[in-house]
C-alpha cells in the first residue's frame, strides 16, 4: 500500500540514503520543508495512514520489545522513545572484535511526528509483533465520515 | 495534478523499473568477527520466520523477507518512509566459512545469521618458542 505513494516525497528508496543525505547537506533546495522532517533513514522508521475510523501509525523498531518503546501523545504530537541495545557493544569490552559493518542504529532516540487533526488520544491502542509497533488512534465521532440523506421534497 | 502530468510522460518501461526499484528495501546490517564464526545481523522489521528466505548458493548468501503487516482494508497512506513490501541483501562468502553449519534466527524483527569457519581455519594461537 505506502508503495504507490507519491503525494508525499519522503525521498528515494532506501539504498540511496547515504547519498541523499550527502546531498541534503551541499545543496539544500530551497522547498519549503515539514518542521519535523528528519534525515532519510532515521531509526526508527515510520509510516502512517488512515483509514475512515482512525489513524494507523507503523513504527518500524526491529529488535525493540514492547517494554523498550514508550509511546507519548500530547498536543497532536506523537513522541516515541526508546533505546536500542548494540549488538556489536561497546567498545572498551569489545574491542577485540573486529567489526566489519556497523549500519545498524543502537542506543537512545526519540521521535517525534505531528498526527493529522481530530484524532482521539484517549482510545488510542498500541500492538507489537515482529518488530513493527502499530499505533492505531481512533478519529473523534465528529469527524468521521458520515452520508446525509437526501430528504425528499 | 502537476503529479499526474508527471507521471504521465515517463515511459511505462521507466515506471516499471522505478517501481521494482521502491520495492526492495537494503537492510542495515552490523558484521561481527568472532573467533569461531562470523556474525551478521541484520534489521528486517515485519518480516516473520515463514516470511525469511536466507540462501547459500555458489558462495552467494542471500538474505530476502517480505515485510507481512497485518493492515485493515481501506487504508490511505498519509506519511511513508518504508515503502516497499520487502528486504532483500546479498554477500559474498569468503572460502573459510562452513557453509553447512550456517545457522539463522529472527526475533522481533532482528534476523541473526551465525557463519562458522570450517575447523581448520578457527583461530589459534601460536607459541613462540624460546631459543
Amino acid at each position: 500500500m505506502f508503495d504507490d505513494l507519491k503525494r508525499f516525497d519522503v525521498g528515494s528508496p532506501q539504498r540511496l540514503d547515504w547519498f541523499r543525505q550527502l546531498l541534503d547537506d551541499f545543496l539544500p533546495d530551497g522547498n519549503a520543508m515539514d518542521i519535523r522532517a528528519v534525515p532519510h533513514g532515521s531509526f526508527p522508521m515510520i509510516n502512517v495512514a488512515r483509514s475512515d475510523e482512525a489513524v494507523h501509525v507503523y513504527v518500524f523498531a526491529a529488535g525493540l520489545a514492547p517494554s523498550d518503546l514508550a509511546i507519548d501523545v500530547q498536543d497532536n504530537v506523537l513522541t516515541l522513545r526508546g533505546k536500542r541495545e548494540s549488538v556489536v557493544g561497546n567498545e572498551e569490552r569489545e574491542g577485540s572484535r573486529p567489526v566489519f559493518r556497523r549500519e545498524r542504529v543502537s542506543g537512545e532516540f526519540v521521535r517525534a511526528i505531528a498526527l493529522p487533526d481530530g484524532v482521539d488520544a484517549d482510545r488510542a491502542e498500541a500492538r507489537h509483533a515482529h518488530g513493527v509497533f502499530e499505533v492505531v488512534l481512533p478519529k473523534r465521532e465528529e469527524l468521521k465520515p458520515r452520508r446525509i440523506d437526501v430528504q425528499a421534497a | 495534478m502537476n503529479n499526474v502530468v508527471r507521471s504521465s510522460d515517463r515511459s511505462p518501461l521507466q515506471q516499471r523499473t522505478e517501481q521494482r526499484e521502491q520495492e526492495t528495501l537494503l537492510p542495515a546490517v552490523d558484521i561481527i568477527e568472532e573467533s569461531s564464526a562470523l556474525t551478521l545481523v541484520a534489521d528486517m522489521p515485519g518480516v516473520t520466520h515463514d516470511t525469511l528466505k536466507v540462501e547459500l548458493d555458489n558462495n552467494v548468501l542471500s538474505l530476502e523477507g517480505e515485510i507481512n503487516l497485518n493492515m485493515p482494508e481501506g487504508l490511505s497512506a498519509l506519511h511513508a518512509e518504508v515503502r516497499g513490501q520487502r528486504f532483500a541483501r546479498r554477500f559474498n562468502l569468503s572460502h573459510e566459512i562452513d557453509g553447512d553449519a550456517i545457522s539463522a534466527r529472527i526475533i522481533n524483527g532482528v534476523l541473526t545469521v551465525t557463519l562458522p569457519k570450517k575447523d581448520s581455519h578457527r583461530t589459534r594461537r601460536i607459541e613462540v618458542q624460546a631459543a
